[in-house]
C-alpha cells in the first residue's frame, strides 16, 4: 500500500489547520453560511437532514488496518458508533457536529486519510477494481495507476474548478467490477499487440438525470502516455463543458452533444500540443509501483482442512460459493465481506465490526482491506487454510451473510432517511426486499441479481444500472418508486428501461417478487435474470407487475 | 397551522422556533395560526446567522392531539431516520413521537420549496 511522505503530511496538516480557522470564523459570525458552505464542502462536510455528514475519501477503496481502526475510533468518539460505506467506495459519518469536524480531520490525517475532493467540481476519488492485485483474471495491478492519478489530481490547480464533478475508474480485468462505463472516464487496462499494456479510454458515461454508457474514444492508449491524455480530456472539458446549467455540466453532456468522434478529435489535437512532456516519467511510476508489490505471499501454501470443512459444513460451503473468489495465486482466496446483513442498512458497519475487520486483515489478510462500489468490504489476500477461521469470526459479528451478487446484496443510497436532496427513502425498501428473499437457498436459486435503489434522480444508488433499478419519486408528497429493468454496471453496461407507472412504497417488494417469479418461469438453463430479460424483452415482467392492477 | 424550523449551526440538529429561541422537540415548538405572526418569526429567525442555518416554515396537521408536519420529509426531520429507531429525536419515545409516526398527511415541504426558490 502507498505511504504518505513528509510533503503529503505537511499538506494535510496545513489544510486541517486552515479548516479549523474557517470553522472558528463561521461560528464567530465572521463568515456567512454562503461564504462558509463551499469551504466546508471542500473538506467533505455536508449538511444533511439531521446533522452534518462527513465524507471521508478511501483512496481507490484501499484501507489498512490502522486506518480502519482510526475510522472505528472516529465512529465511537464523534458519531453514533458506526459509519456508512457508499457506492463511491468512501465512508460517511452521519452524525457529525461542526465544532468536532476539525478534530476528526486531524484524526484522519494521523493515519494518512482526509476528506479533500470528496465534494465540489473537481476530480473525485478514483474507483478501482476492489480485487486489484488479487483477481485471477487481472493483467496487472491497477492501483499503481490509481495512486498516480490520485497524486496528479490532488489539488490540481487547473482542474479544481471544473464545470462539474469528475469521476475516474480504472480496472485491469475483463470483468468490470468498477462500473467504469458509467464514470466520466473509464480506463480499461489492455495488453497491446506489442505485449505492452495500455488503456481503452471511455469518456462520458454517467448516471444522474441523463444516464449514458460512455463511448470509447480511444481503443488503445499506451500506458506511459496516460497523463498527457487525461490532461487533454480534462482541458477540452474545462474549455467546452457547460457552466450555465448545472444539469448539463457533466462531461457526458459535452460528449453527447459533440458526438464521441468529434470529442475524440478535440482531445487528440490537444494531446498533440501537450506531447510527452505531460507524462509521468517511468521512474516515478516504478517508484509508486514498488509500494504495491506485496512481499508476504508464500509460494503454494497448504490449504489445510479447507476442502474437508467445505464438504462437512454446508453453511461454510455456502459462504465459500458466494463470498470467496479466485485469487491470482494458488492457495489464496479473495474474501468478500457482506455489509448487507438481512434487514440491515446497506453499507453500514459498526465500530466493533470495523475493528474486527482490521484484526482479521492483520492476522490473515496481509493488512489489506478494500471497499467496493457495491457497498461491501473485501479481504483480498486470505490463505485458503485460514478462510474457515475468518468466516467463523465474521459470522460471529454478523458480517458473513453469504449473499454477494445475490438478490439481497442491494445497493441503496441514504435516501430520505438522511439526504437533504431525497424524494423518498431507499434504505427501508432495500431492507424489505432483503427480508422477502432472506432464505439463502431461494436467493442462490435465483442467482446473480442486482437491485439498486436511489432516493432521487441523482442516482447515487446506481439505479440506472441495476438489473432492477428502483428510483424514489415524490408524488404529491408521497413516496413512490419507479422501476427500471435491464441495467448493468458491468462490462455489459446498459441503462435500464422504465417498466411502467411508479408504485407506492407498499407494492415495491411484491413487484420485485413478481418479476423474480416471472424470471424463474421464463428462464432457460444457465441464464441469469439479465440474460432472460434480454431474450424475452420486458413484456412478461410488465405483465407480472401490472396485471393485477388492471 | 405552521411551525418554524431550521438546522442548528453548531451541530446540524433539527430545531424549532419558540419565542425567539430554538427547541429540539416539535412538541415544544411555537405554533402559528396566522400568516403574519409566522412570517415575522421567520424574518427574525433569518437574522440569527450564527445560531441556525436556513430557517423555513412548515405546515402542520393534527395527529392524535399533537401537531405533526404535513410533509413526510419534515416528519422524518422531526423524528430521525426510520432505519435506526434509536437515532435522532425519536429515541426518547412517548406520545408526541408516536403521534408523529402515526401522522398521515401527504404534501411537499412547501417551506423548503420556497427556500430553494429564494436561492
Ligand atoms: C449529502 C449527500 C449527497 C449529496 C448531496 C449527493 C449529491 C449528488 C448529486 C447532485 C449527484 C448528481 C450529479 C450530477 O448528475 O451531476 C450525485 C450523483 C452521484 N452520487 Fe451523490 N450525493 C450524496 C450522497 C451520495 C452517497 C451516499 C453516495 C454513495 C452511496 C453517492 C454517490 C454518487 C454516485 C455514484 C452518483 C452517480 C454518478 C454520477 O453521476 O456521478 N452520493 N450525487
Ligand atoms: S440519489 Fe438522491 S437521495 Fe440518494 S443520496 Fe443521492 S442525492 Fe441523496
Amino acid at each position: 500500500m502507498y505511504r504518505y511522505d513528509a510533503i503529503d503530511r505537511a499538506v494535510l496538516a496545513d489544510r486541517t489547520a486552515e479548516f479549523r480557522d474557517q470553522v472558528r470564523r463561521r461560528l464567530a459570525g465572521e463568515l456567512t453560511e454562503d461564504q462558509f458552505k463551499p469551504l466546508r464542502l471542500m473538506n467533505g462536510l455536508y449538511l444533511q437532514l439531521h446533522a452534518y455528514m462527513l465524507r471521508v475519501a478511501v483512496p481507490y477503496g484501499s484501507l489498512n488496518p490502522v486506518q480502519m481502526r482510526a475510522l472505528a475510533d472516529i465512529a465511537r468518539r464523534f458519531d453514533r458508533g458506526y459509519g456508512h460505506f457508499t457506492t463511491r467506495t468512501n465512508i460517511q459519518f452521519n452524525w457529525v457536529k461542526l465544532d468536532d469536524a476539525p478534530d476528526i480531520l486531524d484524526a484522519l490525517a494521523a493515519v494518512d486519510l482526509h476528506a479533500i475532493q470528496t465534494s465540489g467540481n473537481c476530480i473525485r476519488n478514483v474507483t478501482a477494481d476492489p480485487y486489484a492485485g488479487a483477481a485471477a483474471d487481472e493483467l496487472e495491478d491497477p492501483r499503481v495507476w490509481c495512486e498516480a492519478i490520485r497524486q496528479w489530481s490532488s489539488l490540481h490547480p487547473e482542474f479544481s474548478f471544473l464545470p462539474r464533478k469528475f469521476k475516474i475508474a480504472v480496472t485491469a480485468s475483463p470483468h468490470d467490477r468498477t462500473a467504469a462505463k458509467v464514470h466520466d472516464i473509464g480506463l480499461l487496462l489492455r495488453r497491446g499487440r506489442d505485449g505492452e499494456t495500455g488503456f481503452e479510454v471511455i469518456v462520458g458515461g454517467g448516471m444522474g438525470r441523463t444516464p449514458y454508457v460512455g463511448p470509447t474514444i480511444r481503443a488503445y492508449l499506451p500506458s506511459d502516455r496516460l497523463f498527457s491524455y487525461l490532461e487533454a480530456i480534462l482541458r477540452v472539458y474545462n474549455r467546452h463543458g457547460r457552466r450555465d446549467n448545472i444539469y448539463k455540466a457533466r462531461i457526458k453532456i459535452l460528449v453527447a452533444a459533440l458526438g464521441a468522434e468529434a470529442f475524440a478529435r478535440e482531445v487528440e489535437a490537444e494531446w498533440e500540443k501537450i506531447g510527452p512532456e505531460g507524462d509521468l516519467p517511468r521512474a516515478e511510476i516504478d517508484r509508486i509501483g514498488a509500494a504495491f508489490t506485496n512481499p508476504d505471499f508464500v509460494a503454494d501454501p497448504a490449504s489445510g482442512d479447507f476442502e474437508a470443512r467445505r464438504a462437512a459444513e454446508p453453511a461454510f460451503a455456502r459462504f465459500v460459493r458466494n463470498n470467496l473468489k479466485a485469487h491470482i495465486r494458488p492457495g489464496y482466496g479473495i474474501v468478500d465481506i457482506s455489509l448487507k446483513g438481512i434487514g440491515e442498512t446497506p453499507g453500514d458497519i459498526s465500530a466493533d465490526q470495523m475493528d474486527l475487520v482490521a484484526d482479521l486483515a492483520e492476522r490473515f489478510g496481509q493488512g489489506d482491506i478494500r471497499s467496493t462500489h457495491e457497498q461491501n468490504l473485501v479481504l483480498p489476500h486470505v490463505r485458503l487454510e485460514h478462510v474457515h477461521e475468518v468466516w467463523k469470526a465474521l459470522d460471529a459479528a454478523g458480517l458473513a451473510t453469504p449473499n454477494i451478487n445475490l438478490i439481497s446484496d442491494i445497493i441503496a443510497c441514504p435516501g430520505l432517511d438522511y439526504c437533504a436532496l431525497a424524494n423518498a427513502r431507499a434504505i427501508c425498501v432495500a431492507q424489505d426486499i432483503a427480508r422477502r428473499f432472506e432464505t439463502p437457498e431461494r436467493a442462490e436459486a435465483i442467482g446473480e441479481f442486482k437491485i439498486k435503489i436511489s432516493g432521487c434522480i441523482n442516482a447515487c444508488g446506481h439505479h440506472h444500472v441495476g438489473h432492477i433499478g428502483i428510483l424514489g419519486v415524490d408524488k404529491k408528497g408521497e413516496e413512490f418508486y419507479q422501476l427500471t429493468l435491464g441495467g448493468s454496471g458491468a462490462e455489459d453496461a446498459a441503462v435500464g428501461k422504465m417498466l411502467g407507472p411508479a408504485l407506492p412504497i407498499d407494492r415495491v417488494t411484491d413487484a420485485v417478487e413478481a418479476i423474480v417469479d416471472a424470471y424463474l418461469r421464463e428462464r432457460r438453463e444457465g441464464e441469469r435474470f439479465l440474460d432472460t430479460l434480454r431474450r424475452t424483452g420486458d413484456a412478461p415482467f410488465k405483465e407480472a407487475v401490472y396485471a393485477e392492477a388492471h | 397551522m405552521k411551525a418554524l424550523t431550521a438546522n442548528r449551526l453548531s451541530d446540524g440538529e433539527v430545531v424549532f422556533w419558540k419565542d425567539g429561541t430554538w427547541v429540539e422537540r416539535l412538541s415544544e415548538a411555537q405554533v402559528f395560526s396566522d400568516e403574519a405572526g409566522a412570517g415575522e418569526a421567520e424574518a427574525s429567525a433569518r437574522t440569527q446567522r450564527t445560531v441556525v442555518i436556513d430557517p423555513y416554515l412548515i405546515d402542520l396537521v393534527d395527529s392524535a392531539g399533537f401537531w405533526a408536519p404535513v410533509s413526510y420529509r419534515e416528519r422524518i426531520r422531526a423524528l430521525g431516520p426510520t432505519n435506526h429507531e434509536l437515532h435522532g429525536k425519536q429515541a426518547e419515545g412517548g406520545g408526541a413521537v408516536e403521534a408523529l409516526r402515526q401522522a398521515h398527511g401527504a404534501a411537499r415541504s412547501s417551506g423548503r420549496v420556497n427556500l430553494i426558490r429564494r436561492k
